[in-house]
């Protein structure tokens, strides 16, 4: 018989193996735990988490971690834990304090040599001993290897040197003084001379050798491995190592904490996910963790645009914003109103757009706008853009269309217009467009960094707008002398005082000018498996695993 | 021309077409790729970097020069087997990424293959030997259902119910994370897991492996359900098949000694094409079960506009299929005595 033997003489004897392999199968599957009162555990047997060791889910995978070059949250997550700076936080605050370095630096009375001395005693995971000339070597790094933050350090910075075995001196172009604040940044940690190079491009994406509380065991492409530094100079973790389980979706994350397959779940969830989440924290088998987040919502408008370029229609568009509003329908109470650009967990920050125009001021709309020659019979049309995969951005610009068109009576139209996010900010700093709607993630925790990249501008005229700087590619094209001055002397006075005073007087000028408009800051919420002890959320070091303790 | 003859002209004629294919695919993703709005520099560096840094990064990849001299360049390097250095992953070079990412996509694809193969012949087989029945109605809904549904809705709807609700399941990912995974000898954790010899690696392998196999052999048994339905109906009319029946032989032993097999041959025939659906499906299925194989990693670069990495995975893809439809190709050439070259 011609044909194909397999089919008629081992199709049977095959569907005898199969069918014991799936009973094997089955019988391995069916061997492990079941869901239980307090919640279902997904991975009998498997993927118990009672170890000592904490996993944490996140969808944020980083692209590298090598701190000369990593610039997203999700490096910076894992460099707090992996690597010391020359100054941190405390806890909860935007209060500096020493980490490497032993005390707060002594600065030159012309405000561009800072002195500081560093801690003894400290060592590298390689167990090279740590010294002024590791430290400078490390900044150095981050300066010279030209990587995507290099120039957080290197627009400030003119040398970095060793003036002693435990003492570091730093000269900088300009006086700055929020200079502290910007060494605390996650990636200006003390790095290993040994595992490091310098020179352009001369990075380790994914190997980090540093003296933090965790040393790195592994980088993988779907989970990273730390385990506790046994050599730590510091308070030891009271847990033995993080595990980041790295998922695709918010649909994974949002799966996970919900049946334990992680800790802890941090980054990113839905604002439905987040009031999902809280509501069923009290039934389910995790804590919900909310904080003031750093984030700032904003539009900005095009200054030199026609009728942008006119101050009360761009002050018209501030009185409009009804933030109550957004906040409550599109971001579920999951972010607060912001009337100034600088959050409120800073002393500075001033409510100035809300003491000039409200909260939805319909009638002061109505009354700047007429000024402006803008009725019924001639609107003001006003295309916001957004990147396309914002679904949030993309309600706003909705929700702000809807409520004109009713409130005003057709005074106002107001255009939703979406491109592809990599289009979006790269005609943004094109003045392509009117308005748009974007966030802003701070590098280090200071006013200055709300106000400097955002509306300074290096080169421009007040007729012109801004051809050179911070404020042409934010798409604002905003120009002002007096905000550059104003900018400068914030940066150069050392009295806090003083500093809040011109703040203040920034933040005025800002609601007077209106070349951004502040809409919300966001809340951070992180949701942590009962019988975890320690999780808090920090504003600036974000989710600070050295505390955690499983109970 | 001999039969012998003509098939070597044939394998001859389809192994020359293999290269003009790849280099069409080559040139169509080189193409769409530059099509696709946003630049990669911008990517990379993200947006505060300064234009002249920019500029020079752009120089040194060559993305500054003319498009053709950039397409030249890279069909100069992939004639010399190299797909090149990934823009996000620094240092690393595509054929790296390859070879870390695709043992868990072939693992994932080997396991919804085999699944896809049993559920769609087992219920293909069953709507055809008993026609207008329930079973065959039922059969018919499955196909039509399984092509229909999207695939990532379909693995969120099976991790709610057998991960979320019941807990039987995994979430996602390929191993515990609180565990050493299997050795690496060939990347395969099945495999692995055996050769080390170790069972307990071998069945929470096989755990972690169920839900995503499952989902994406499921929708693609559809396929198969079809046409095993309708060539083992038209088969079963066949007068061999009645021969077969009018000499006494059970209806059980004529389904599948008799008919099935030769209903089977449209199978291997679409096994090249479905292999391509296999692998377009395994982009989704891994996003969906953050399965960390190629296809995650290819949206991961998509989304990063990383194109070197894009251009070397569809490549690698592309090579893939075009390799399994001519191996269908030829194996049909030898089985199928019907076809003429």
């Amino acid at each position: 018989m011609t044909g194909f033997p397999f089919f008629t003489r081992k199709i049977p004897s095959f569907a005898k193996y199969f069918g014991l392999f799936c009973l094997c199968f089955l019988l391995a599957v069916s061997c492990g735990q079941r869901p239980n009162a307090s919640g279902p555990t997904t991975t009998p047997n498997v993927a118990t988490t009672s170890s000592d060791r904490l996993i944490v889910g996140t969808t944020l995978k980083p692209r590298t971690i090598d701190p000369a070059d990593a610039y997203e949250l999700a490096a910076s997550n894992v460099l707090y834990s992996l690597g010391d700076r020359l100054y941190t936080y405390k806890l909860g605050t935007d209060e500096i304090i020493p980490q490497l370095a032993t005390e707060l630096p002594k600065i030159s009375a012309d405000g561009l040599t800072y002195t500081i001395p560093l801690r003894q005693g400290v060592v590298f995971h390689d167990g090279t001993p740590f010294n002024a000339k590791a430290m400078a070597f490390s900044l150095d790094r981050f300066i010279k290897n030209g990587g995507k933050p290099s120039s957080l350090l290197a627009d400030i910075v003119e040398s970095v040197k060793d003036s002693g075995e435990y003492e570091l001196t730093i000269k900088l172009k300009s006086p700055f003084a929020p200079f502290p604040s910007l060494l605390a940044f996650a990636g200006a940690c003390a790095v290993s001379p040994k595992a490091y190079e310098i020179g352009p491009g001369k990075f380790t994406p994914t190997k980090f050798v540093g003296t933090g509380p965790y040393k790195l065991v592994e980088f993988s492409p779907n989970f990273i491995r730390l385990d506790a530094f046994d050599q730590y100079w510091g308070e030891k973790p009271p847990n033995k190592g993080i595990d980041f389980q790295l998922l695709s979706s918010s649909a994974n994350l949002y799966n996970s904490i919900r049946t334990g397959a992680v800790d802890i779940a941090y980054q990113s969830f839905d604002p439905g996910q987040i009031t999902s989440l809280r509501n069923q924290a009290s039934s389910g088998n995790w804590n919900a963790i909310e904080a003031k987040g750093n984030v700032i919502s904003y539009m900005t408008l095009n200054t030199q645009s026609e009728p942008l370029n006119k101050p009360e229609v761009r002050q018209a568009i501030a009185s409009l914003i009804n933030r109550k509003l957004l906040v409550e329908r599109i971001l579920a109470d999951q972010a607060t109103p912001a009337f100034t650009m600088i959050p409120n967990t800073f002393a500075v920050s001033k409510p100035t757009f809300q003491e000039a125009y409200g909260d939805g001021n319909i009638t002061k709309v109505k009354e700047l706008l007429g000024k402006a020659g803008f009725s019924k019979e001639k609107p003001l049309k006003l295309e916001v853009w957004y990147p396309s995969g914002s679904a949030v951005r993309q309600q706003v610009a909705s929700t702000l269309k809807e409520y004109a068109t009713q409130q005003l009576e057709g005074v106002v139209e107001i255009l939703p217009q979406t491109v592809e996010s990599a289009s979006f900010f790269a005609n943004i700093r094109k003045g392509v467009y009117q308005s748009a709607l974007v966030d802003w993630y701070p590098d280090f925790s200071d006013p200055d960094n709300y106000i400097h990249p955002l509306v300074s501008c290096s080169k421009g005229s007040a007729e012109q707008g801004c051809q050179e700087g911070a404020s042409k590619s934010q798409g604002s094209f905003y120009y002002s002398d007096r905000m550059n001055q104003l900018i400068q002397q914030q940066r150069s006075e050392k009295d806090p005082a003083k500093r809040q005073q011109i703040f203040s007087e920034i933040q005025d000028l800002l609601a007077k000018d209106v070349p951004v408009i502040p809409l919300w800051q966001s809340k951070d919420y992180a949701f942590a498996k009962k019988g975890l002890e320690g999780v808090q959320l920090d504003p600036i070091q974000q989710l600070p695993l050295w505390e955690i303790k499983k109970v | 021309m001999s039969r012998s003859r003509a098939i070597q002209y044939y394998i001859l004629a389809r192994l020359l077409l293999a290269p003009l294919m790849l280099w069409t695919i080559v040139t169509l993703v080189f193409l769409l790729l530059r099509a696709t709005p946003g630049d990669p520099v911008d990517a990379v560096l993200g947006g505060r970097a300064p234009d002249s840094v920019k500029e020079e990064y752009r120089q040194r990849l060559g993305l500054a020069d003319p498009l053709w001299l950039q397409y030249l360049r890279y069909l100069g390097s992939l004639l010399n087997f190299d797909l090149g250095t990934s823009l996000t992953s620094q240092g690393q070079k595509v054929w790296e990424v390859i070879q870390q990412h695709f043992p868990a996509t072939l693992e994932l694809a080997s396991f919804s293959m085999a699944i896809a193969l049993i559920v769609g012949i087992g219920i293909g087989a069953l709507s055809a030997s008993k026609p207008n029945s329930s079973f065959d109605v039922g059969g018919r809904l499955f196909g039509i259902v399984t092509y229909a549904i999207p695939m990532y809705w379909f693995g969120m709807i099976l991790q709610l119910i057998f991960s979320v609700q019941l807990g039987w399941f995994p979430i996602g990912t390929r191993f515990p994370i609180s565990q050493p995974a299997p050795p690496t000898f060939t990347g395969l954790y099945t495999i692995d897991s055996l050769l080390n010899g170790n069972l307990i690696q071998f069945f929470t392998t096989l755990y972690y492996l169920a839900l995503p196999s499952l989902t994406l052999g499921i929708l693609i048994s559809g396929i198969f359900e079809r046409i095993v339905r309708v060539n083992l109906k038209q088969t079963l009319q066949a007068d061999y098949v009645e021969a077969a029946r009018a000499r006494g032989i059970p209806e059980r032993r004529i389904l599948f000694a008799h008919a099935l097999k030769n209903a089977l041959i449209p199978v291997i025939t679409i096994l090249g094409l479905t292999f391509a659906s296999m692998l377009g499906g395994a982009v989704l299925t891994e996003v969906t079960f953050s399965w960390p194989g190629l296809g995650n990693r290819l949206y991961q670069a998509i989304s990063e506009r990383d194109y070197p990495t894009v251009q070397g995975i569809m490549v690698f893809f592309a090579a893939i299929v075009v390799t399994a439809s001519i191996a269908i190709d030829i194996i049909n050439a030898y089985i199928d005595p019907r076809i003429r070259y």
